[in-house]
């Protein structure tokens, strides 16, 4: 009796701590009998990857994230992997962050490098480290946005100090990217609707805002020249008027999907309110329209957030699924 | 070195059993505590072992003052005294053996081989032999008090308190018992304390009698001066005439 | 005068004794039993039949609790989930419920039923023939004799049944996914590793800890505060198990507001 306690008693102990180790290791998901080994990269951002998420090459899970950490002087992230030894690595290797599925968990892809020449990747300063670049998610898609909008209405701002015919070529070019822009989101989404009807309707419509609002400012800057010459203030304004006016429904349109939409509506319609009140400024005769826009860093950044527009687009194209998740919750 | 009560108080709630109870007991002797059921016998005899600590007044054994003794000076003393409990007290989940052996086990020091020859000693001093892989449950009930005086005098104690180590049973097995008390003050030369409400069986094994009354000794004594007594509780209870009482009072009134 | 002025702190004395009486003597049985601890001489024999009465007599009951709740949460997540999220977030709702919730708190509840009812009903029984007396007589203290070899098995053993109880939940809930969800093994194991943190598992092992010591530790105080023949244990293991129920309840939300 005595003796079959003492085996009983071990055995469950025994076999409720085999229980609780092995199980959390694998589902921690490690590989029992395989050889591992860690691999560091280094981001300027890492989104919402975490410890335990996936690592994987071309789509091939062979491991998982060990450590995330801020580089102690806070300039980059640490990320850690723990991956399958033997999986060969591409030589010019680089790492991307990016969502897995629509339900908020990510992963890290081993990639080639070359294959992702405009992702900004964040170049470390040791040779075994690998360079990383987390893709910005919705909610940076939106924030550029809204920067875009921010920098128009400096922009506008600047309409009272002056104006030069180089930055009017430069600023005309800009309105010309944005229209570019929105005519490849609105082909995308066509793309893309028939699979998601209704977000898609909601996004084209939104689309067609864009370009609407870049086609009136296109309007604008073709005007610009004429403008030098006949003075047609007027009809200028009410074109910007119409631009910031698109882009404000843009933003409402964007209200209606997600909380994290709404601050930065309030924001964007602030700034309209802003840009209202600067071109009624305008248009009451104060200030030259000459002075308006010769401030080149402005233009850059305007430029520079167009061109992160343009990578998420592209980014977009390739993982649709990883925008549209917002119909699901 | 004996027991010795002094003065004892011990109130339960509004209850005070004990009223200033004073006794002591010489080495060597027996005595009877009598009383009523609730008179506070057993709480009394609590005190002895320190289960219960008294209200006020002391109670001394081998000169220690029990009430304030440290906790292992307290197990020392334990040692040294052997209860019998009212129903025996078995441990339901022992055998009578290991129920005789756990105070040995306590103590220390001693092999197992040892160990079960004691306890084959104290079985055959109870006239349990043979019982040692019963459980308690499979024994009668004067078969379980034997087996509860063995456990108490496993560990060869100085002193052994009974709890009405005779309520309940038939005639033949009191009579029995009360041999076994007489049989472990001649073999075993332990000073004993009984407390009963038994008459027949007080009168058979003690040297002297105490009552209890109230909450103080009403009465100390030989059986012989308890038999020729004249006081009238001491009388009704020793008849077990509740009427006694009454009846006296009243002879008292008409010759006054 | 001086009566009067002193009446509230009469009133306030009496009714905090009354009050604090019950915290003392829980107070005191926690003291004595981490007093007792150093009796190993006394426990330690005795601790082996307690862990296998309190833990290999209990899994029994545990996994067939275990069982039956895998199937049904496999089969609830899929009702719910079922056109709107992917099939194999069963596997995420089956693993995290049982590991974090279900496993432990059903195994406490369940063992709360049979060990605190038989903890106290022996401790209560103990008492009330003046076994108990007799321990202190033999010099046994009894907090070492019954308490400590009681808690300390609680301790050990509920949080080795509560994971076998959850690892029998996550299987049952798995072969339910398989045979009647049409679900693939890979996919209820992308479920269930996608949200596992190793802190899930410590998270129910300090749960089962927990419960392991309050549903002993219940059933000892009620055992031991037992009067009244039959009728008294019968009282406080009814208690117990009430109280020992109640407890686990109020510890797993203390848990989940502490820790997560």
């Amino acid at each position: 009796m005595k003796r079959r306690n003492e085996t009983l008693v071990g055995l469950v102990l025994v076999l409720g701590v085999v229980t609780a180790v092995f199980g959390s290791l694998w589902l921690q998901g490690w590989e029992f009998g395989r050889t591992v080994e860690t691999v560091e990269a280094v981001f300027s951002d890492v989104g919402q990857a975490a410890e335990g998420n996936a690592v994987k090459v071309r789509g091939v899970r062979i491991g998982r994230i060990d450590e995330v950490s801020v580089h102690p002087e806070g300039e980059f992230v640490q990320v850690v992997l723990r991956v399958d030894a033997d999986v060969p690595r591409p030589p010019d290797a680089a790492v991307v962050l990016a969502p897995e599925s629509m339900f908020g968990e990510w992963q890290a892809e081993i990639v080639s490098r070359s294959l992702y020449p405009h992702f900004q990747f964040l170049d470390p300063n040791e040779p075994d480290v690998l360079p990383g670049y987390a893709l910005p998610d919705i909610s940076r898609l939106t924030a550029t946005a809204d920067r875009i909008s921010e920098n128009l209405a400096d922009l506008s701002d600047r309409i009272g100090i002056a104006f030069s015919e180089e930055t009017a070529e430069n600023l005309a070019r800009t309105i010309q990217n944005v229209e570019g822009v929105s005519d490849r989101l609105t082909q995308l989404i066509e793309q893309q609707a028939a699979t998601f009807d209704v977000l898609a309707a909601r996004v084209e419509e939104a689309t067609g805002e864009i370009g609407r609002a870049a086609t009136a400012s296109r309007t604008t800057f073709d005007h610009l020249s004429d403008l030098m010459a006949t003075g047609e203030v007027e009809m200028l304004l009410t074109d910007v008027r119409d631009v910031a006016e698109g882009l404000q429904s843009l933003t409402q349109e964007a209200t209606t999907t997600t909380s994290e939409f709404q601050k930065m509506a309030v924001r964007a319609e602030s700034t309209f309110a802003r840009v209202d009140r600067i071109l009624g400024a305008a248009e009451d005769g104060e200030g030259t329209l000459g002075r308006l826009l010769n401030d080149p860093t402005l233009m850059n950044e305007v430029e520079a957030t167009l061109v992160q527009l343009q990578l998420l687009l592209e980014d977009v194209r390739e993982n649709p699924r990883r925008y549209l998740r917002l119909s699901i919750f | 070195m004996t027991i010795q009560l002094d003065d004892l108080h011990k109130s339960f709630g509004q209850k005070h059993v004990l009223r200033g109870f004073s006794l002591e007991v010489r080495d060597g002797e027996t005595l009877t505590v009598l009383g009523p059921s609730g008179s506070g016998k057993s709480v009394m005899l609590k005190h002895i072992v320190g289960l219960l600590t008294p209200d006020r007044g002391q109670v001394l054994v081998d000169g220690q003052n029990v009430g304030e003794l440290e906790m292992n000076d307290l197990y020392d003393l334990r040692r040294k005294v052997g209860y019998v409990f009212q129903l025996a007290a078995l441990f339901d989940s022992l055998s009578v053996a290991d129920n005789v052996g756990l105070g040995l086990h306590r103590v220390g020091g001693f092999r197992e081989d040892q160990i079960r020859e004691r306890v084959r000693e104290c079985l055959h001093l109870v006239d349990l032999e043979g019982f040692e892989d019963r459980f308690p449950a499979e024994l009668s009930g004067g078969q379980k008090k034997r087996a509860g005086l063995a456990r108490a005098i496993a560990t060869k104690p100085k002193y052994l308190l009974y709890d009405e180590p005779t309520t309940g049973l038939d005639p033949l097995t009191k009579a029995v018992i009360d041999q076994l008390i007489l049989k472990m003050r001649q073999e075993l030369g332990v000073t004993g304390l009984v407390i009963t409400h038994d008459m027949e069986s007080a009168y058979r094994v003690s040297d002297r009698i105490a009552m209890l009354y109230e909450g103080r000794r009403r009465f100390l004594g030989t059986p012989d001066e308890i038999r020729g007594t004249e006081d009238p509780v001491v009388r009704a209870f020793i008849e077990g005439d509740p009427q006694y009482l009454e009846r006296r009072e009243t002879t008292v009134e008409e010759a006054s | 005068m001086t009566t009067r002025l002193l009446a509230p702190f009469t009133w306030l004395g009496s009714h905090g004794l009354s009050m604090t009486q019950g915290l003392g003597n829980w107070g005191s049985l926690i003291t004595d039993t981490v007093r007792a601890l150093r009796h190993v001489d006394v426990w330690g024999r005795l601790l082996l039949p307690q862990l296998a009465r309190i833990g290999v007599d209990s899994i029994p009951i545990a996994l067939f609790i275990a069982t039956f709740t895998g199937i049904v949460l496999a089969l609830q997540a899929s009702y719910t989930f079922t056109g709107a999220i992917p099939l194999y977030f069963v596997g995420v709702l089956v693993g995290k419920t049982m590991i974090m919730e279900l496993g432990p708190v059903l195994t406490g509840l369940a063992l709360a039923g049979r060990i605190g009812a038989n903890v106290a009903a022996e401790i209560g029984s103990m008492k009330v023939t003046e076994q108990i007396d007799a321990l202190e007589t033999l010099a046994y203290p009894p907090n070492a004799y019954l308490v400590v070899p009681r808690v300390l098995a609680g301790v050990i053993m509920f949080p080795a049944v509560t994971i076998l109880a959850i690892g029998m939940g996550i299987t049952s809930g798995w072969v339910t996914s398989l045979q009647l969800l049409d679900m693939s093994t890979p996919q209820f194991v992308r479920g269930l590793t996608l949200f596992f943190f190793p802190f899930d598992v410590w998270f129910a092992i300090i749960k089962a800890t927990s419960f392991g010591l309050v549903v002993t530790l219940v059933g000892c105080f009620y055992g031991f505060h037992t009067t009244g023949g039959a009728e008294g244990v019968g009282r406080s293991t009814t208690k117990a198990v009430v109280v020992s129920s109640m407890l686990i309840l109020v510890l797993d939300a203390f848990w989940a507001v502490l820790l997560l």
